[in-house]
């Protein structure tokens, strides 16, 4: 339980919001009807917070467009017997001029993207007194007085100058506060976040949770809140009605669904994270909970990890910088120093973390080692030799050597190429098999290792999913036998159960071919999980390196122990 | 503002060295040796290298380029090879015409094909919007030059509406009298493929989310639809009218010469059919002058729309 | 190797792009109507049909119509009286395109060789005796011999006055002829925008590739090109080359035309080569060639193909507005353009039909084949995968 919570004692229980048996379609093409909502009911009860959590495909966002009556007309439908109860009114059978006095006014909502979400040609101020103008009956003057005086409460400094700013001008954190200022306008008595906080920083996530929390203490709101982050959802819920492919799991109070979890979706959720406190031998996946009681023992053993005395290095970074030049004035240029003399030791058979929120340099890192982007200083020695000394031809035969898997497995995979394709392209090239017949055996052996089936190998990479896509491309990394391989967020794109897959797989495969891994990543509790030594890196520069298990016990940079702080403990049990 | 003025004045020098070298290729080298055109058919050798001593192409090819460069610099083409007339004369002189048609086509032709665009995009992926886009795409496939034949005849000709062609001295009776029918013919010709290509620039708007952030606000359908995705949308109509408008100049010499209006399109045909050098370099030139500024124009209109453009 | 019972081909993108084609019915409907045309094209090419378009078959400005009138079928049958004896037919009506030729060269040939000094206005003499005479003296006799052959086997012809299009000037069958044109504009659309597409391709792929100079050379380049008006760079280049042809006209709506395919497809490879999958195929060590044109390009050509169907439209309608000032195909090649501006002088007459079977099989050309190419810009667009 943290502050953020409502006390449950002191909350009336009357039902603000109540959706019934809510079924929604969607018409993909003349002959396929996608069912997005089976027929769901939850309730939110006056200054209640309650949060719909899911994985992609589970159906919360149509959720919560399907109450604000924002649907997109032309291929959604609604099924006749759905109801949306809304302080007594069912909102799908209102009429369009009467749900537009709802939307804004009794109910309003943030977004996921802050910085599409709101229009690039207004300033934030007048886009905040539109509302107030259009609900409130204000003239322009009033509006943009109380706009002025919306910014300053959700926390925007000089709120007098900001009004006249233009969205591309704040940064992400202070757009979410302009969408926050907008959607408490009118004092709504029901605020949906959808993802409000998916794509901040961690330290700017932990902001706002508290902003929003706060304010809709106040206003005595009460609160949807949209996430896949059970996390999140855990510090700020009263209530959690837990989704999955269009169908509610499991519905109840936030202690309930964290202590004491009823359905084995729910509690596969829970533990497919990687926990901060603990390292067990193998991820909990999804499958473990639904044939059997969980894990074997065996797997849930804690692993101890570290750096010690025997490691011998493979790769010594010294001095790593990169710089990007743009054009600017009539003869000038900007430089933006985005690595700044970066240096560290990746050990053989290990594994390096690297933290840091978005602009941290930790990407630019990765991607210069791999001579994908040119260094402008350093050296990066790998068994002694200076790769950013060698030339194209030179650095051929360690190309092999050092491979990447990147964030998003949509786009890493040529979609104009079989599976086939993609693995025996580098064999290919770097002369591995004597022949295709050998290296479609040995391809075939890769998609076995990453659990693909044979099938796989004549497919196109659009029909699989997420995970299966990033199983591919663990295996094109492989077919190539590298001693290293850098990991450029190479999970964060996926699911949490998928997540928990794909690391165990990456786990096995380190133990089992005795890889070191670059592990990229803004998600603090993955890295911990994986890394024997971790690396905090800040506005191009390293702040902090030490043993995993060291650096989140005890974090010795002010810059760590913030972000630290900012990770989302989920429930907290009451003391 | 003035850096970025200045820059792109700056890098306006190469491309117009460039319009320069390609026209000098174009007329000195492709088209062969200019004299025997201009001496025409049987002329004697002692006349071709006399024409060829008069139009300085006896000398080394640096210097002509020089020369054509001094020309350019000095805006002197020298006279027309037919009529004799001063080459800076005869473009001074048929501006006026063509902009008295072009300017009233590109103004009416813009409202109507953006209110109608918005209309469609309003209604989009109904009957409606599918009807009058099929329409749009029918209509472009016939040829400008029918609409013009088959309006001259019809609406001048045979009803007798609008004069058949002519041109007067006084600038209200050129553009009420004679310019009527071919602006009519005009907007009738642009505004079935403006209307489709400014439909695409709004159903990009209605996709994106601030529409979504707008309707959540409780806005009205009109309100989303002409406050905020007009605004955003005007952005790519003004680049593209900025960018089209000097080829719209060429771009209606048709309508010039069936019409008989002595602009700029009229005098390109013609001294296309005479082969009348002069005339079509100092054109050509210029009106690539006009595009590059015209250009400089759109990038400084977009600073004013869009905040998020940084003119450095 | 693979066990055929787990073999499954799975479809590509194309594959999947052309289910989506034939899935629309617009889409199938506009593909015959332009496969037609191009039958149509191929036809005409090969010498199937039309290629008798030149005849004279009818008499001037012959109306449309399935049906004689009674009052014409009277004129009829003077016309087939008509070559036998031209000079009687009322002018205009019945014209021998040979007959004055005919008149002068007998006139002279009588001067020199003395026999048969009168131009034989009703009736041709027997070939043969004319032959035997002037063989001997004049070496022009053996064509005059043929030219009256030929205006005899001309003249013998049936002219009818009413066809189903109706007919031009010199009696030509104006569904020949708008068959005939067809090939022409179709042939000149489709070989102008191959010829830009490839140059843009080629040069957009190559600046956005490699971009840094490179790139600012190939954009100096696109700013010099574009800077020009487009009409006016292709009537520049029509009046400095003077030289009318099929090839001309290609080349200089090729060569003029590559700017948009190429600002497009330089755009695709800005984007693409920052793409994961291009970074992972340089992690793999491809070489820039391979990354160029094995990885990217199968993801970009869809808009090359959408650019070579939107441009063959857009030259199409330029080659007629070309033809029609007289700086596209030469006189002896009959195209769209062409037509129309023989219909220009017409329809002052009140002759709408040349017009109109120009006008219509444009129109439905071209409304088919954009209709075409908007189905496979939908069918090909990546959002959907």
């Amino acid at each position: 339980m943290t502050l953020l919570q409502t006390d449950n004692t002191m909350t009336r229980h009357d039902t603000l919001l109540s959706v019934r048996n809510l079924r929604v379609s969607f018409r993909l093409d003349k002959h396929t009807l996608f069912d997005a909502l089976k027929g769901i009911s939850f309730e939110v009860a006056r200054e209640q917070t309650v949060a719909l959590v899911g994985e992609s495909g589970s159906g919360k966002s149509v959720s919560s467009l399907a109450v604000m009556g924002l649907l997109p007309k032309d291929n959604a439908s609604v099924s006749p017997d759905s109801e949306i109860l809304f302080a007594g009114c069912d909102l799908l059978r209102l009429d369009p001029a009467a749900m537009r006095q709802m939307r804004g006014r009794e109910i309003s909502m943030i977004f996921q993207d802050p910085m599409t979400s709101l229009n690039p040609l207004f300033s934030v101020g007048s886009q905040i007194a539109e509302v107030l103008r259009l609900h409130k009956g204000m003239n322009r003057s009033e509006a943009s007085r109380r706009a002025i005086a919306l910014l300053d409460e959700v926390g925007i400094s000089d709120p007098g100058q900001r009004a006249t700013s233009y969205p591309h001008q704040l940064s992400g954190g202070q757009q979410q506060r302009v969408m926050i200022a907008m959607a408490i306008a009118c004092e709504p008595k029901l605020l949906i976040a959808d993802e409000p906080t998916t794509a901040l920083d961690v330290t700017i996530q932990k902001q706002i949770i508290e902003l929003v929390a706060n304010l809709r203490r106040k206003h005595g709101m009460a609160m949807l809140w949209i996430s896949h982050d059970l996390a999140v959802v855990g510090e700020i819920a009263d209530r959690v009605v837990v989704m999955r492919s269009g169908e509610v799991r499991e519905n109840g109070s936030t202690q309930d669904i964290f202590e004491n979890p009823q359905d084995a979706y729910t509690r596969a959720l829970l533990l497919c994270h990687p926990p901060l406190d603990a390292r067990p031998r193998r991820l909990a996946v999804i499958d473990d909970y639904v044939d059997g009681t969980g894990p074997s023992a065996e797997n849930r053993i804690n692993v101890q990890r570290g750096s010690s005395p025997n490691d011998t290095p493979l790769l010594e970074v010294t001095g790593l910088c990169k710089n990007f030049e743009f054009r600017e004035g009539l003869f000038g240029k900007r430089v933006l120093r985005a690595v700044k003399d970066v240096s560290f030791t990746l050990h053989r058979g290990k594994t390096l973390g690297l933290v840091g929120e978005s602009g941290s340099g930790k990407s630019t890192v990765g991607l210069t080692i791999m001579r994908l982007h040119q260094a402008t200083a350093g050296e990066i020695r790998f068994e002694g030799k200076n790769l950013l000394a060698m030339s194209p031809r030179e650095q051929m035969p360690f190309k092999r050597r050092i491979q990447i898997i990147f964030q998003n497995p949509y786009a890493s995979l040529n979609p104009r190429f079989t599976v086939g394709d993609i693995l025996m392209e580098p064999m290919r090239i770097h002369r591995i098999g004597a022949n295709d017949a050998e290296r479609e055996k040995l391809s075939l052996t890769l998609l076995d290792r990453v659990g693909m089936p044979a099938l796989t190998f004549r497919k196109y990479p659009h029909e699989f999913s997420g995970g299966q896509r990033q199983r591919i491309a663990i295996a094109r990394a492989l077919s190539m036998q590298p001693d290293i391989v850098i990991c450029d967020e190479s999970v964060s794109a996926l699911d949490v159960s998928v997540q928990a897959q794909v690391l165990n797989l990456l786990q096995d495969l380190q133990d089992e071919f005795k890889m070191s891994y670059l592990f990229i990543s803004h998600d603090l509790a993955v890295v911990k999980y994986i890394s024997d030594r971790v690396m905090v890196m800040n506005q191009g520069e390293v702040v902090e390196v030490a043993d995993s298990d060291e650096i989140y016990r005890s974090p010795q940079h002010p810059y760590t122990q913030n972000l630290l702080h900012s990770i989302p403990r989920g429930w907290q049990h009451p003391q | 503002m003035t850096a970025f003025i200045l820059r792109r004045l700056w890098q306006m020098l190469p491309t117009l060295l460039g319009v320069i070298l390609l026209t000098f290729f174009l007329f000195n080298f492709v088209g062969g040796d200019p004299a025997y055109l201009l001496a025409g058919k049987i002329s004697s050798p002692e006349q071709i290298a006399n024409i060829r001593t008069q139009l300085g192409i006896d000398q080394p090819v640096y210097v002509q380029l020089w020369i054509f460069i001094k020309q350019v610099m000095s805006a002197d083409f020298g006279v027309s090879w037919s009529t004799n007339e001063q080459v800076s004369q005869i473009i001074a002189t048929r501006i006026g015409p063509s902009l008295t048609v072009l300017v009233p086509i590109l103004i009416i032709e813009t409202v109507l094909s953006v209110a109608l665009a918005l209309g469609v995009a309003y209604v989009r992926g109904s009957l409606t919007d599918r009807s009058i886009m099929i329409v749009c795409t029918i209509a472009m496939s016939v040829s400008l030059l029918v609409y013009i034949i088959v309006g001259q005849y019809a609406l001048a000709y045979k009803l007798g509406w609008f004069p058949v062609q002519g041109w007067g001295e006084s600038f209200s009776e050129n553009l009420l009298r004679f310019s009527a029918l071919p602006i009519l013919l005009g907007v009738a010709v642009g505004i079935a493929p403006n209307t489709r290509l400014y439909r695409t620039f709004f159903l990009d708007e209605i996709n994106q989310d601030y529409v979504r952030t707008a309707r959540a606000k409780g806005l009205s359908e009109n309100t989303v639809m002409l406050k905020h995705v007009l605004r955003n949308a005007l952005i790519p109509i003004i680049t593209n009218l900025m960018i089209y408008l000097p080829g719209l100049l060429i771009g209606h010499f048709l309508i010039e010469r069936f019409f008989s209006i002595p602009g700029i399109g009229r005098e390109v045909i013609l001294a296309v059919e005479r082969s009348d050098f002069p005339v079509i370099k100092a054109i050509t030139i210029y009106v690539a002058i006009a595009t590059m500024f015209a250009n400089l124009l759109a990038d400084v209109l977009y600073k004013l729309v869009d905040p998020r453009v940084q003119l450095k | 190797m693979t066990n055929p019972a787990t073999y499954h081909p799975s479809p590509g993108l194309w594959v999947l792009a052309w289910r989506r084609l034939i899935a629309d019915r617009i889409a199938v409907i506009s593909m015959i109507v332009v496969a037609a045309f191009l039958l149509l094209t191929a036809g005409s090419m090969s010498g199937l049909i039309a290629a008798n378009w030149n005849d004279e078959v009818a008499i001037g400005y012959a109306k449309p119509g399935f049906v004689a009138e009674p009052k014409v079928a009277s004129r009829n049958t003077a016309a087939q009286v008509g070559p036998v004896v031209a000079a009687e037919n009322p002018p205009g009506r019945v014209i021998d395109p040979l007959a004055t030729e005919l008149a002068e060269l007998r006139a002279s040939l009588g001067q020199k060789v003395g026999s048969g000094g009168t131009a034989p206005a009703a009736g041709v003499p027997p070939v043969g005796l004319d032959l035997g005479d002037i063989k001997v003296i004049d070496p022009i006799a053996k064509e005059f011999a043929d030219a009256l052959a030929e205006a005899q086997a001309e003249g013998r012809k049936e002219r009818v006055d009413t066809l189903p299009f109706g007919a031009d000037k010199w009696g030509h069958d104006v569904i020949l002829k708008t068959i005939k044109g067809s090939e022409t504009s179709i042939l000149v659309g489709l070989a102008a925008a191959l010829v830009a597409t490839v140059i843009g391709t080629l040069l957009g792929a190559i600046a956005g590739y490699y971009g840094g100079w490179i790139d600012d050379f190939f954009n100096w380049f696109y700013n010099i090109f574009t800077a020009i008006p487009y009409l006016l760079l292709i009537l520049a280049i029509a009046a400095v080359l003077n030289q009318k042809g099929v090839t001309t006209i290609v080349l200089i709506l090729g060569l003029t035309g590559w700017t948009g395919i190429f600002r497009l497809v330089r755009a695709e490879y800005l984007k693409h080569r920052s793409r994961e999958y291009v970074q992972a195929a340089d992690a793999i060590g491809a070489s820039n060639f391979r990354r160029m044109f094995v990885h990217i390009f199968p993801n970009v050509s869809h808009v090359s193909l959408v650019q070579l169907s939107v441009h063959a439209v857009g030259f199409i309608k330029s080659e007629v507005i070309l033809s029609f000032l007289g700086f596209g195909v030469p006189v002896d090649k009959v195209s769209w353009g062409s037509m129309l501006g023989e219909a220009q002088n017409e329809l002052i007459l009140g002759y709408w039909w040349q017009l109109a079977a120009a006008t219509l099989a444009m129109a439905v050309l071209v409304t088919a084949f954009s209709m075409f190419t908007d189905a496979l810009r939908d069918a090909l667009d990546p959002k959907i995968k």
